[in-house]
């Protein structure tokens, strides 16, 4: 290999050797000559070189252009454009009756774009600063801020959001006069709350960019939203609109409208009873109320405590001290805010029903034939795995038959039966009756079915199956309860909850209408009939005696449980479930009160829940116009009121036998005592309606001014003494309920007339 | 003997280039001239003058013997040399851009580099033709040119002016190589000037940071990918037939002087992939006459000078539109013909006259496949010349 390089070079330099010759002594001569052919071959390389170069060019331009063009395309567009949105308006939220629980007001919001703005001023920065300064005397707003905002380095900052439509026409009015175009004022909408606190946790509230954060509002979030419209203009690179091009104007699509199953009337009632049940018990944990169409699963009210103004959801809670309060602008706060007041107690949190859960205990025992009404019971404490399960009355209720144990709520008697059931058939009611799964509800917050089941017995012993036929030791929430009862109260199917009615576009035309939809069929319409008979029962002589309301048959049961954290608050959960009217329901209500913190001497859900359900239940019967049927006991105690006949100007003589007719004892008040004396005046004054026997005070000394009395203190009173207290005083009584007095009209100290009727509320001393 | 004539289709391409080009500087420049300039005619005005001057200087050195030319081309080095070293004075040469690149003669600019790179191909051409044999010897042939081409390039090297280095090297290399220089001795000579280019490109920051960029323009969209990016923003938005003239959206500050180096992606989104294919077609049509005329030339310092002017325009086309189709990193290369700049315009025209006066020596107007030219000169060719022809 060597040897023929070596040759190989050595030919190569004689011919060079002779080349360079030539050119050493005829320079001109090479200079002319023609290009050899290895220059031309390697120059024809070259020229393939070339050309092979730039048809992959051509190549990178057809893949640049056609492969990737769209996607270049896309960004570019997005680069050399500039979007100013247009908020759609966002539906409106009505009750079923169409009238707005959560509006969106047109309202307007300014804008800059602050580096076209700077241009059009010449980067003058006094100039700057008076816009700012006049900007900031029409918003309110501090003109730092706003010159802050014309230094950003952007194409877009907002000045102030969701302004008024007077002060948004007054800056458009100023921005037109002065030529200012890289300030926009567009229109934008606004989220009101008329009705303020009202069913807030249902309807939930917006954020600043119009997005629902809680309740319906964040549920239907897409439904309300409705799509944004778009103004679209070319711009340079520095966001400066470009001459030729065209300003494109996209219209928004306005939310649809929905109808919520709420009724506004029956909301606020019960809202009002919550709130007054919630100072009268001092709830530390709120309370929570549902009221539920039975037939259909609508929610006709839902009311959770504490609650918050939609308006201002992060403002300082009610009765809460915090001086350096920021709300949302503060995680502690936010927390806080998100951990109470708008936690939706009625879908979120979950408790032990205790007795209101024996109904479901009966109606499986009475579906499956267990026992009937009339079965022979004994009331005693029962001893069980090591556990002694004893009546909530010392000593027990003794012999009875079943229907009594259901009135009386007779803990061992429903251990009984639930063993008599047996665990696969009580857990399969407890299944079919719904608590093991959501209900589905269209709110947020609801325990997943997991959720529910880590809170109930999984692998349930007998003595879980005890505990558990008299509601204790396993959590559901309130609206699987309500949902439960609503079975019973229409028949035996179980329905889907929902609070939603319809929804429809800014037209009015129906998007979509909710239906009621039957999950299952639980029970037997006989059972369930049976049922409601029994908790008439228990409300008009068993432990619901506090929720009876004369002229309704309310059908009812209470229920008490204690949490598992033990705590000073007062660990009790008391509630009460209603069924009305008990033949033929329309509404179940159910009243759950978190901690109460009265000073009673048994916290239980017949003396606490039970007066306030019976009360609610009255009024939204009254406003569902549900006729009354009174009883015979009804009519006995109605009549014992009268209305006071008029006796001014009469002579005592005449006053005394017009009193007596009416069956009123009466008192002379002044110096004339004989029978011709002249009556001035009379407490109470004439048309009042007063209980019979009451005693009228009748002044006959002329211009003589009202006696006034002290109100005194009733507490823990009996009817009895009640009567003997108020009578010394001088003061009528009207009694409501039975008992000992729960509430007293006027707080002890009231300076009143003497003669005046004072309402004074008793409640039995009963458990459940 | 017949009178020779010029290459027509060198003349019609460059003249046809060179109108497109003004008309595209008017379009790319007069969004960012009014802005910057205040006068949207700023670059329009200036592309005008130059480019007459340029052609003014075509038609002359068309008419000049290119072997005067060529023989003065020693001296012509050595005022490059001198000029090149000046220019790094502070004082003497004017920084624009972090590069001391230029001379201020107060009325315009004036860039050196640009004469450097035809003195470059004139002397090559002029001394290979006498020495070419010596080619053959590696440290008596071959060195002493690439110790000529070293010092040149080291002097832009400190401006520095690295696109400049890369034309020169590599028209340099095109001509040692068609000169007849051996291949064994280009691949010995490979890996140490790779490594050592290697490490002058990674020497400064923002080469390296400009090769990072280039790997993924869109993820350093806001730095060193900006230019690259909208440029194939402007590409892609051109589509098939293009916006239409004037209406690039690009142009509108997008694409940083979208007049100079980047012209060709707003030429592509105004008159879209037809209109940037005819200017590939164009420069195509440009290097096939002028490999034509190189090969055809009567002599072999003709041969090598048309081969070197003919590379150095073909070079910055490749270079450019490979840069703006991000199809290399970026590297400051103006688009002969259609870039704004007076300098360069002036030399670019100036050396096209030089490869006109060759052609005439060649005069060969018809399209005949290459080397075919029955009637140049009126005199026989040697038979070798009709079989490169026939490949």
């Amino acid at each position: 290999m060597k040897g023929s390089n070596y040759n190989h070079r050595k030919k190569i330099m004689k011919k060079t050797t002779v080349k360079n010759t030539r050119s050493i002594t005829d320079k001109k001569k090479v200079s002319d000559k023609p290009s050899s052919i290895k220059i031309k071959k390697r120059e024809f390389f070259m020229l393939l070189f070339f050309t092979f170069c730039l048809f992959f060019l051509i190549y990178r331009l057809g893949y640049i252009q056609f492969v990737k063009g769209e996607e270049y395309q896309k960004r570019a567009y997005s680069n050399q454009t500039q979007k100013r949105l247009i908020n759609p308006k966002r539906g409106t939220i009505y009750d079923r009756n169409g009238k707005g629980l959560a509006i969106s007001a047109s309202v307007d919001t300014v804008g800059v774009n602050p580096k076209e703005l700077r241009d059009a001023v010449g980067g003058d920065e006094t100039k700057l600063r008076s816009i700012a300064n006049d900007l900031g005397a029409m918003l309110g707003m501090d003109s730092e801020i706003i010159m802050k905002k014309f230094q950003a380095n952007s194409r877009f900052e907002f000045i102030k959001r969701k302004i008024d439509r007077d002060t948004g026409s007054q800056v458009r009015a100023y921005v037109s006069n002065a030529g200012l175009w890289s300030i926009y004022v567009d229109e934008d909408s606004k989220r009101y709350y008329p009705k303020g606190n009202l069913a807030s946790h249902v309807l939930g509230f917006t954020g600043s960019d119009d997005q629902g954060l809680n309740g319906i509002e964040m549920v239907l979030e897409s439904t309300l939203k409705g799509v944004p419209g778009k103004i679209m203009n070319e711009v340079d690179v520095l966001g400066r609109q470009i001459s030729f091009s065209k300003e494109r104007y996209i219209d928004a699509i306005d939310g649809y409208d929905v109808y919520l199953t709420i009724d506004e009337t029956i909301q606020y009632l019960a809202e009002k009873a919550m709130d007054q049940a919630v100072l009268d018990y001092n709830l530390k944990r709120g309370a929570t109320c549902i009221v539920m169409n039975p037939n259909t699963g609508e929610i006709l009210a839902m009311v959770s405590k504490p609650d918050f103004d939609p308006n201002n959801p992060d403002a300082l809670p009610l009765g809460l001290l915090d001086e350096d309060w920021k709300g949302f602008d503060d995680a502690e706060d936010s927390e806080y805010l998100w951990q109470t007041v708008f936690r939706n107690k009625a879908v979120m949190d979950t408790y032990e029903p205790g007795s209101v859960f024996k109904a479901i205990t009966a109606a499986a025992a009475l579906e499956e034939n267990v026992v009937t009404l009339d079965t022979p019971e004994v009331c005693k404490p029962i001893s069980l795995a090591g556990h002694t399960i004893n009546c909530w009355r010392k000593g027990g209720h003794g012999a009875e038959d079943f229907l009594h144990a259901v009135y009386n709520s007779c803990n061992p008697v429903f251990v009984k039966t639930g063993m008599d059931l047996g665990i696969a058939k009580f857990y399969n009611y407890f299944r079919l009756f719904g608590f093991t799964e959501r209900t589905g509800i269209e709110l947020q917050g609801e325990p997943s079915n997991e959720e529910y089941r880590n809170l109930q017995h999984k692998d349930p012993k007998e003595i879980d199956l005890a505990v558990s036929s008299f509601g204790q030791r396993f959590q559901i929430s309130p609206i699987q309860m309500i949902t439960a009862y609503a079975a019973i109260a229409n028949g035996g199917n179980l329905l889907k909850p929902t609070i939603i009615k319809q929804i429809s576009d800014s037209e009015g035309n129906i998007i979509k209408k909710v239906e009621p939809q039957v999950i299952r069929k639980v029970i037997s319409e006989q059972t369930a009939q049976t049922v409601r008979e029994v908790l008439e029962g228990v409300v008009s002589e068993g432990t619901g005696r506090n929720a009876y309301v004369s002229g309704y048959r309310i059908g009812g049961k209470t229920g008490t449980s204690q949490t598992l954290q033990t705590d000073s608050e007062g660990r009790y959960v008391v509630s009460f479930m209603a069924i009305a009217p008990a033949n033929k329901p329309e509404v179940c209500v159910l009243v759950v009160l978190d901690h109460p913190q009265n000073e009673m001497h048994l916290r239980s859900g017949g003396i606490l829940a039970a007066p306030v359900a019976g009360a609610l239940t009255e009024e939204i019967l009254k406003y569902m116009q549900v006729e009354r049927e009174y009883t015979e006991k009804d009519k006995q105690e109605m009549a014992q009121e009268v209305y006071v006949p008029n006796v001014v100007g009469y002579s005592l003589a005449d006053a005394e036998s017009k009193l007596k007719a009416f069956g009123l004892e009466y008192e002379v008040e002044g110096e004339k005592t004989d029978p011709d004396a002249i009556i001035y005046n009379q407490t109470p004054k004439a048309d009042f309606s007063i209980p019979q026997k009451s005693t009228v005070i009748l002044y006959t000394d002329e211009n003589q001014a009202e006696i006034t009395v002290t109100m005194p203190d009733l507490k823990d009173r009996t009817v009895a003494e009640a009567i003997e207290v108020l009578e010394r005083v001088g003061l009528n009584i009207r009694i409501h309920g039975s008992g000992v007095v729960q509430k007293q009209e006027y707080p002890a100290g009231t300076q009143l007339s003497k003669g005046q009727v004072v309402e004074i509320s008793f409640v039995e001393m009963i458990g459940d | 003997m017949r009178k020779r004539e010029y290459d027509f289709w060198i003349l019609f391409t460059v003249l046809v280039m060179l109108a497109i080009g003004t008309v595209m500087v008017f379009s790319a420049s007069s969004y960012s001239a009014q802005y910057y300039q205040n006068n949207k005619y700023h670059f329009l005005i200036r592309q005008l003058l130059w480019g007459t001057i340029g052609v003014i200087s075509m038609l002359v050195f068309s008419n000049v013997d290119y072997h005067r030319i060529a023989s003065s081309s020693p001296i012509l080095m050595v005022i490059s040399t001198i000029m090149l070293s000046l220019v790094l004075i502070p004082g003497i040469g004017t920084v624009i851009n972090e590069s001391r690149r230029w001379f201020n003669l107060g009325f315009t600019t004036f860039q050196p580099s640009e004469f450097t790179k035809i003195a470059v191909i004139l002397f090559l051409s002029f001394s290979l033709s006498k020495n070419s044999n010596r080619l053959d010897y590696f440290f008596t042939g071959l060195v002493p040119y690439l110790i000529v081409v070293g010092v040149t390039a080291g002097l832009l090297f400190f401006e520095p002016h690295m696109s400049a280095i890369i034309l020169i090297i590599l028209v340099s290399i095109i001509i040692l190589f068609c000169a007849g220089a051996r291949i064994r001795h280009f691949v010995a000579l490979a890996v140490p000037v790779g490594i050592i280019g290697w490490k002058l490109i990674m020497s400064k920051q923002y080469r390296v940071n400009r090769i990072i960029a280039f790997l993924d323009p869109f993820k350093y969209s806001q730095g060193d990918g900006f230019q690259v990016v909208n440029s194939l923003y402007a590409i892609a938005s051109g589509s098939v037939f293009g916006r239409g003239l004037g209406r690039s959206l690009q142009k509108n500050l997008y694409l940083p002087e979208p007049h100079n180096d980047f012209i060709f992606a707003i030429l592509a989104e105004e008159l879209g992939f037809v209109g940037a294919f005819t200017v590939i077609l164009l420069f195509m049509l440009f290097i096939w006459r002028g490999v034509k005329v190189a090969m055809n030339a009567p002599d072999m310092m003709g041969s090598l000078l048309a081969t070197g002017i003919t590379s150095l325009i073909a070079l910055e086309a490749i270079i450019n539109i490979a840069v703006v189709t991000s199809t290399i990193p970026t590297t400051g290369m103006p688009l002969p013909f259609f870039s704004a700049g007076g300098t360069s315009t002036v030399f670019l025209l100036t050396s096209v006259g030089i490869l006109l006066n060759i052609s005439k020596g060649t005069a060969s107007t018809n399209f005949g496949i290459i080397g075919n030219n029955k009637d140049s000169y009126g005199t026989k060719r040697n038979s070798s010349s009709r079989k490169v022809g026939e490949l």
